[in-house]
């Protein structure tokens, strides 16, 4: 069943993309490697469907290179690159049966009636819609006609997979199935794809390699695991996950001032002048009995969000708020309650700083 | 999984590797792709803003410097437009034409909209069959009616007593048929307006204790009010355009329409004709630029969380409901019943035995049964042609890849028509096509030119409704195709063309019904070999043979219904055979 098709390898040099004066994408640089699933992830408008689109054929670049394999295909109309593309609407044709639609990319290349049959069988069945064969799109749930979309696009054995937006479309119990279903069926595939989303959750959870973008460049780009523990810069380390801001001055060395305070940290500061801004996440501040910590505080407010409670802090001698994450057993040891006093430490190896 | 290394993919310098001969040419690379496979869309399109230029600005630009020439064709300015006024044709046909055509349109507006409100806020019964009579004047020709109030009150119609001495001939006799002809069309807009009501607004004004006439002034007169202005419009642009009613029925009273045909055909004056041509184009363009103006502003108010008005049980609503439509009902039953009645009334109103006479048309002038066959030819080429026309072209503006100015330029060339009179575009095609140095003067006086001269003239709607068809169907279908290397043309066939099917029927239809009943558009264009049966009504009526000329409109009305039972069945089969792509599971 599962004839690995080679994906192929996909270099984007300098692109460029204005429409009329507006920059949508500013100099963007990328290679993807075969077989991985790379997430464009980013706010709205950051151009992420505008480079997929690029990379399709169907919008057309300013400037710049695109090679996929050893082909340039800059200049080459969508008809003559090799991609499979789904859409966020799907667009699956409504006067076709589920069959019919697998099998057009078939069709439109002259393949033979019998071989277009069993293609389109196990394309069914690689989707688990064997059911369904004669059914109209419109006769479909949400869920099947994005399967049916995907085997479309799959049926031609593309060497790339674009997915706008896939799941968008979906209710939230639908999207977590199909999620884990289209990441296996990929990795079976060994198909090279990408897919655009600005949900943060379901890029860190697929992704080999995520992408995010902002304002039409590139931020930063690595793996899930990188981008969560290493931002390259401020506005990954708050566009993913959760993340508490401390403003400071740079002393001499790897110190830093916050308030009236000295902090020695682990990694070097991104630049010798100029303010810096500490990061920390919310999971990753220690919570202590009080007159153990470094910092004093009082808790403001506890949100109980089920797995944890988000505890918001004032500290005393700085005008600072945290926000910081315990599980139930520890606050219920702190005695942690509204009102209350509590002391923290701030593990120097845990604080990202960023250039202000 | 393929081994990367994280610090040679993350940010790579973009300094190395960007190719100075791409950074310095970026629109260069830009036009070159754009270009490659996407110029023979943009030329089929050129080819189609150069057909409607022959066919609709070039006409029209020679008809506006014949305004300016005098007959030997010298240029001689505004004199032509002094001369007409001062032989006091502004005061008489000008003002005529915007009083009477003002009239028609309060009349038919507040009458479509009584009709419009019962069949959309009552539970009355029947609303189908109700409708389908309402808009069965549309199947007409503008004649008809005109005929039918002779035979009701003129002379010796049989209730003339009802006009307390007043004449029908003249303004109560141009607005009664305009009224009977335009009511379609506004009741048309003014359902497409008033079924979309949003039944949230309703509870609301109740929750608010509004009674049924406060709610009627708030919520459904507002509701209605694009509707009502772009009925207004349309009406007024029909009645000072048409040119059926008034010559039949109009008597001395003159009008824009009367008056360029017995410039151009009694006198001989096309010079004159080309001014009063100008005269008739101003309003029309008016009443076009305001309408456009008026749906650009409108913004759909029916939204996907609108839930939809269901009227509620209510007996005293109903009774209303039916008294406002019981008039319209009656009025166009009595014109169409006399029109079938006195064409088979043997000698009218000395013998009023029931027989064929009327229908041997081979015995009187206008073209008889061979003229009936040229309109059935005419109106079959003009529906095929034209479809194919229409749809072709739309498609190649929405569904293709065009450089915007083109798009802007074909929308404008399309919609144009729909300001241009049919009179007016008649004689400005007499002026270019049969003009010695055109090429293809020949075809002056055929079947063919006729053909060219309807389509052009109902171009502007068919338009729309295949530009709005297309519009609907996902953006993305062209995408998806080439991305399984399907070219657009065979997603046009395989996937588009399909799902247009009842558009294109429609479209289909309203060719065919307008080719078979215009009158005004052709009626300067018909050669000895190329006679229309409603041309034909015409000039049997200026002969004074009546009764034939009735008959002959009624056949046309037949057709037109015969026409409208075959697209009936062809949509429902259409729609019953492609209910399973379109039944939804949500
Ligand atoms: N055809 C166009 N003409 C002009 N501007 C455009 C066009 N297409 C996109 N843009 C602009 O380019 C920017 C990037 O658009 P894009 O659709 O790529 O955003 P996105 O990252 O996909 O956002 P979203 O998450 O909302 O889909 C936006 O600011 C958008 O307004
Ligand atoms: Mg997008």
């Amino acid at each position: 069943m599962s004839q690995k098709t080679q994906g192929s390898r996909l270099e984007i040099q300098g692109v460029d993309k204005f429409f009329g004066d507006f920059c949508a994408l500013k100099n963007i640089d990328l290679t993807i490697e075969p077989g991985e699933l790379v997430c464009f992830l980013g706010p709205s408008g950051c151009g992420k469907t505008t480079l997929l689109r690029i990379i399709a054929g169907l919008e057309c670049q300013s400037g710049g290179l695109l090679h996929q394999g050893d082909t340039d295909i800059s200049l080459k109309p969508p008809r003559d690159r090799d991609f499979g593309i789904v859409f966020q609407s799907y667009a699956l044709f409504p006067n076709m049966t589920v069959a019919d639609n697998i099998a057009y990319g078939l069709r439109s290349i002259g393949m033979p009636k019998a071989r277009v049959r069993s293609r389109v069988d196990e394309l069914l069945n690689l989707v688990g819609l064997e059911d369904h064969v004669r059914k109209y799109p419109a006769q479909l749930s949400g869920g099947q006609q994005q399967r049916v979309a995907l085997a479309r696009a799959l049926a031609p054995s593309p060497g790339l997979l674009l997915l706008d937006e896939p799941l968008s479309a979906l209710d939230a119990k639908v999207r977590h199935h199909l999620r884990s279903e289209i990441r296996n069926l990929q990795k079976q595939l060994g198909v090279t794809t990408i897919m655009v989303t600005h949900d943060q959750e379901e890029a860190l959870a697929m992704a080999d390699r995520v992408v995010v973008m902002n304002n039409g460049v590139i931020e930063q780009v690595g793996t899930p695991l990188e981008i969560y523990q290493q931002p390259a810069s401020a506005f990954v380390a708050s566009f993913i996950g959760a993340m508490n801001f401390i403003d400071s001055s740079p002393l001499n060395g790897q110190r830093v001032k916050v308030g009236n305070r000295e902090l020695e940290l682990v990694r070097p500061l991104p630049s010798a002048e100029g303010a810096v801004r500490l990061a920390i996440r919310p999971e990753d501040v220690h919570l202590l009995p009080c007159g153990d910590g470094e910092w004093e505080g009082e808790v403001r407010a506890l949100d109980y969000l089920g797995a944890f409670i988000r505890t918001h802090i004032r500290l005393n001698d700085v005008e600072l708020d945290l926000v910081v994450d315990v599980d139930p057993r520890s606050a219920r040891r702190l005695g942690l309650c509204v009102g209350g006093g509590i002391c923290l430490n701030l593990p120097s190896d845990a604080l990202h700083c960023f250039a202000a | 999984m393929p081994e990367y290394d994280p610090g040679k993919h993350s940010m790579i310098d973009s300094q190395v590797l960007s190719t100075p001969a791409t950074r310095n040419w970026p629109a260069l690379v830009e036009l070159r792709r754009k270009f490659a496979g996407r110029w023979v869309f943009s030329l089929l399109l050129v080819t189609g803003c150069a057909i409607l230029t022959l066919l609709v600005l070039a006409p029209l630009y020679t008809l506006l410097s014949k305004s300016v020439e005098n007959r030997a064709g010298e240029f001689v300015g505004l004199e032509n437009f002094a001369h007409y006024l001062s032989s006091g044709g502004i005061e008489s046909a000008f003002f005529n034409s915007l009083w009477v055509a003002g009239l028609s349109t309060l009349v038919v507006v507040f009458l479509a909209f009584m009709a419009a409100w019962a069949l959309t806020r009552t539970r009355l019964p029947f609303t189908g069959w109700i409708r389908g009579v309402l808009v069965l004047p549309i199947l007409a020709p503008s004649l008809l009616p005109a005929i039918s109030l002779v035979y009701l009150f003129g002379n010796q119609g049989v209730l003339k007593d009802w006009l307390f001495g007043a004449e029908i001939y003249g303004p109560i006799g141009i607005i009664m048929g305009s009224c009977f002809w335009t009511f379609p069309h506004a009741l048309m807009i003014l359902l497409t307006a008033m079924d979309n009501a949003d039944g949230r607004h309703y509870e609301a004004a109740t929750a608010l204790k509004a009674g049924p006439w406060r709610t009627f002034w708030t919520v459904t007169v507002p509701g209605a009010r694009y509707g009502l202005v772009s009925a207004a419009f349309v009406v007024f642009t029909l009645v000072i355009t048409d040119f059926g009613v008034p010559k039949v029925i109009g008597g001395q009273f003159d009008v824009l329409a009367t008056d360029i045909y017995k410039q151009v055909i009694g006198q001989q004056k096309f010079e004159m004709g080309a001014v009063v041509s100008v005269l008739l184009l101003l309003p029309a363009m008016l009443a076009f630029i305001a309408d456009r103006y008026v749906q650009r502003k409108q913004s759909a108010s029916f939204t996907a969380r609108s839930v939809p008005y269901k009227p509620s049980q209510d007996r005293k609503r109903d009774a209303v409901g039916a008294l406002m439509l019981t008039p319209t009902l009656v009025f166009i039953f009595a014109i169409i019943g006399m029109a079938i009645y006195a064409s088979f009334v043997t000698f009218w109103p000395y013998n009023l035995d029931l027989s064929l006479n009327n229908y041997q048309f081979g015995r009187m002038d206008g073209g008889g049964w061979g003229a009936y066959g040229n309109s059935l030819q005419m109106a079959l080429g003009t529906m095929v042609i034209g479809t194919i026309l229409v749809f072709f072209n739309a498609w190649l503006m929405e569904r293709t890849p065009q450089p915007r100015f083109l798009t802007g330029l074909f929308q404008f060339l399309s919609l144009l028509p729909l300001a241009v009179p049919g009179l007016v575009l008649g004689l400005s095609y007499i002026f270019f096509f049969n003009h010695p140095d055109n090429p293809i003067n020949g075809i002056y006086g055929t079947l063919f030119i006729l053909m060219l001269c309807t389509i052009t003239h109902f171009y502007a709607v068919s338009h729309l409704t295949a530009v709005t068809a297309l519009k609907q169907l996902d953006q993305e279908f062209e995408a998806v195709g080439e991305s399984l290397n399907a070219s657009r043309w065979r997603v046009l066939f395989t996937v588009t063309l399909p799902l247009c099917l009842p558009a294109i029927l429609d479209v289909a239809l309203y060719l065919f019904v307008n080719a078979m009943t215009t009158v005004s558009a052709v009626v300067f264009l018909y050669g000895h070999d190329s006679q229309l049966a409603s041309v034909a009504v015409l000039n049997m009526d200026e002969a004074g043979d009546i009764a034939p000329a009735a008959a002959m409109a009624i056949l046309i009305t037949a057709t037109c219904a015969v026409a409208k039972l075959i697209q009936g069945l062809l949509r429902f089969w259409v729609d019953r055979s492609t209910r399973p792509w379109r039944q939804g599971t949500e």
